[in-house]
């Protein structure tokens, strides 16, 4: 009989290899998605009002109390879309901001988006007691304000201005990515200052609308909120599926991309903008939700490696486990009232976090 | 061909010139090699035919057309380009080699993306190393990747910045032969820059000394003289001939 030749057999174990990582990765996908699904069924269940499994699907299908009915689909469904679609969005952001500026570090919290989002919220609470011209000193006005959108529209505006104000300084000079986090952390410091003066003015009623305020709160969302965040969220999902490859070549360096044929400067500044348009408008409506944006990215690339085809949709579906997570754990802790949840995606991410950053075992091999 | 006339440079209106009215010719399946002191311009030079920075004055042709002139993707299919320090990001070979395509397909690869990869990587006898995570390779196998990554974009020309900085003999040996391969097999112009005279000497077709923004001398290798690199290095040399190649040495003056 012929040997078959080497070559032959060295072509067939490269495609193996190739199709079991193609396999491994469409396999975390799916897991992700199922988790995704199952999570947002628990989820569904787990609330106050203690209603068993059972009436639960009965008022899923609209049987059972008017009360049960109005807790699932006023409440309860509101809250897990937004679990789903402000955790998809802040992982996202996070991820992009990290591959455009080549840091690690990056992330809404660090660039100042969240800052100038506070800041803009308790403008909008202190001075202007939560509606715009209503200026009575009591806590309703405060939380429900002459206008609910109002506080929200001021967060996004202030976060939208810093982050138009830190992409327009660097566009001066040219697209460092160095340079855009340090302007980030300076701006972002100047906010925080701004926030504190306004802080040290307020009544105390005022003060701690505007706190309360910053602690991320998912029941503050409406299916119409839902519906602005999903809009955002799916625009940069479909943008960075699509300039997945864009941003693999960006991995290499600017220069490298550069001669690949990449526009890497317009890359970074619409990708820059449109990541933290999607953390001002999740922001804006549920408050600060910390560190999604760092950890979901970084798990998911050391799991499943660097490529931007897997890491996008791998990452918004890990964050979407995780305040999903966190979702369903601040409000079965919390005693009747949930926790913020802000606070439980940090105690949950991080003890993680620093398992997998300091074991190589779950380095992508 | 690609053809500079008169380039020059500078990276701010008051900064001096970087680049002080550079010609230079290099024609098709040659290696040229730049040769000079850090901060002479080469990587500058390198960037501006690449087009990672415009220059301010004078003209880049590559077969007649003005570089300047054509889009980042055009030019991406006729010069591709390996940097000094190769950094890829945990991808991996395949893809990272598929990435050099993505002046062709945009947006997704095709499967044609995908047979054009594993034809370089056969060729380079890298299949191997395929589905290996780029960020766990050699500083060698790296610049071979790099090298790979650079001809699946079917450049006419490759700008090649210190490719043997960081390795060692080896490795050094393995790239030269890589870039010697390109050239006489696949007939693109090579344009890198070299900080060893005798690997020089060994693989270049051309050479152009630069000093100070400025080409003072460009030839075959009748031009590479004690005298020239005196005056391009600040250095002493003695070149010696053996079995009628030339042969740097360093240190003249001991001598």
């Amino acid at each position: 009989m012929e040997p078959i030749p080497r070559g032959y057999h060295v072509l067939m174990r490269v495609q193996s290899d190739l199709t079991k990582n193609r396999r491994r990765n469409r396999t975390a996908l799916i897991l992700l998605t199922l988790a995704v699904i199952v999570l947002a069924f628990v989820c569904l269940f787990v609330g106050s009002s203690h209603m068993t499994v059972a009436e639960c699907f009965a008022a899923l299908a609209k049987k059972g109390s008017a009360a049960q009915v109005r807790i699932i689909w006023n409440i309860r469904i509101p809250r897990v879309l937004a679990a789903i679609i402000a955790g998809a969005g802040l992982s996202i952001s996070g991820l992009i901001m990290q591959t455009d500026l080549n840091n690690p570090m990056a992330s809404p919290s660090t660039l100042g988006v969240s800052n100038a989002a506070v800041f803009g919220a308790n403008l909008s609470i202190i001075a202007f007691a939560g509606g715009f011209l209503d200026t009575g000193n009591h806590l309703s006005s405060y939380t429900v304000g002459a206008n609910p959108y109002a506080t929200s529209l001021m967060a996004f505006l202030f976060s939208t201005v810093s982050i138009l104000l830190i992409l327009g300084l660097c566009r001066l000079r040219a697209f460092q990515p160095g340079v855009v986090v340090l302007a980030g952390i300076a701006i972002g410091s100047v906010w925080t200052a701004a926030t504190t003066i306004l802080q040290f003015y307020a009544t105390d009623v005022g003060l701690s609308a505007a706190v309360i305020w910053t602690f991320g709160d998912l029941g503050r969302a409406t299916y119409r909120t839902d519906c602005i965040m999903a809009v955002v969220v799916l625009a940069g999902l479909l943008f960075f599926t699509l300039m997945s490859w864009q941003f693999n070549a960006l991995l290499s360096g600017d220069a490298a991309a550069r001669s690949m044929g990449v526009a890497v400067d317009r890359l970074r500044f619409v990708s820059m903008l449109l990541a933290s348009v999607i953390t001002a408008v999740c922001v804006s409506f549920l408050g600060i939700i910390g560190f999604v944006g760092i950890i979901c990215p970084h798990v998911t690339k050391r799991l499943l490696g660097q490529d931007h085809r897997v890491s996008v949709p791998a990452s918004a579906l890990s964050g979407s486990v995780l305040l999903l997570l966190a979702d369903t754990l601040s409000r079965s802790m919390g005693n009747g009232s949930a926790l913020p949840v802000g606070a439980i995606t940090s105690l949950l991410g991080a003890p993680f976090f620093l398992a997998i950053i300091f074991t190589r075992k779950g380095e992508h091999d | 061909m690609l053809e500079i006339q008169d380039l020059c440079f500078r990276y701010s209106r008051r900064a001096p010139m970087v680049l002080d009215g550079v010609n230079l010719t290099l024609r098709d399946g040659e290696i040229g090699i730049l040769l000079g002191k850090n901060g002479s311009g080469k990587t500058t030079l390198f960037k501006n035919i690449l087009g990672i920075r415009k220059p301010e004055s004078g003209s880049i042709r590559f077969d007649g057309e003005d570089l300047l002139r054509l889009s980042r993707r055009e030019r991406a299919r006729r010069i591709a380009y390996v940097p000094q320090s190769i950094h890829f990001g945990a991808l991996s070979v395949f893809d990272t080699v598929l990435m050099g395509r993505v002046s062709y397909f945009g947006y997704k690869a095709g499967k044609e993306d995908e047979a054009a990869v594993e034809a370089i990587l056969r060729d380079m006898k890298l299949e191997d190393y395929a589905a290996r995570n780029v960020e766990q390779l050699s500083g060698g196998e790296r610049q071979k990747i790099a090298i790979a990554r650079a001809l699946a974009q079917e450049p006419r020309l490759l700008v090649f910045d210190e490719p043997t900085g960081n390795l060692d003999i080896a490795n050094e040996q393995l790239i030269i032969d890589e870039a010697r391969r390109a050239a006489r097999e696949k007939g693109i112009a090579i344009l890198t820059s070299l900080h060893d005279l005798n690997q020089a000497l060994d693989l270049g077709d051309r050479f152009f000394f630069m000093k100070n923004g400025k080409i003072t001398h460009a030839g075959g290798a009748e031009i590479v003289t004690e005298e020239v690199i005196r005056e391009t290095f600040d250095a002493e040399v003695r070149i010696a001939q053996i079995e009628g190649k030339k042969i740097i040495i360093n240190g003249g003056h001991k001598l």
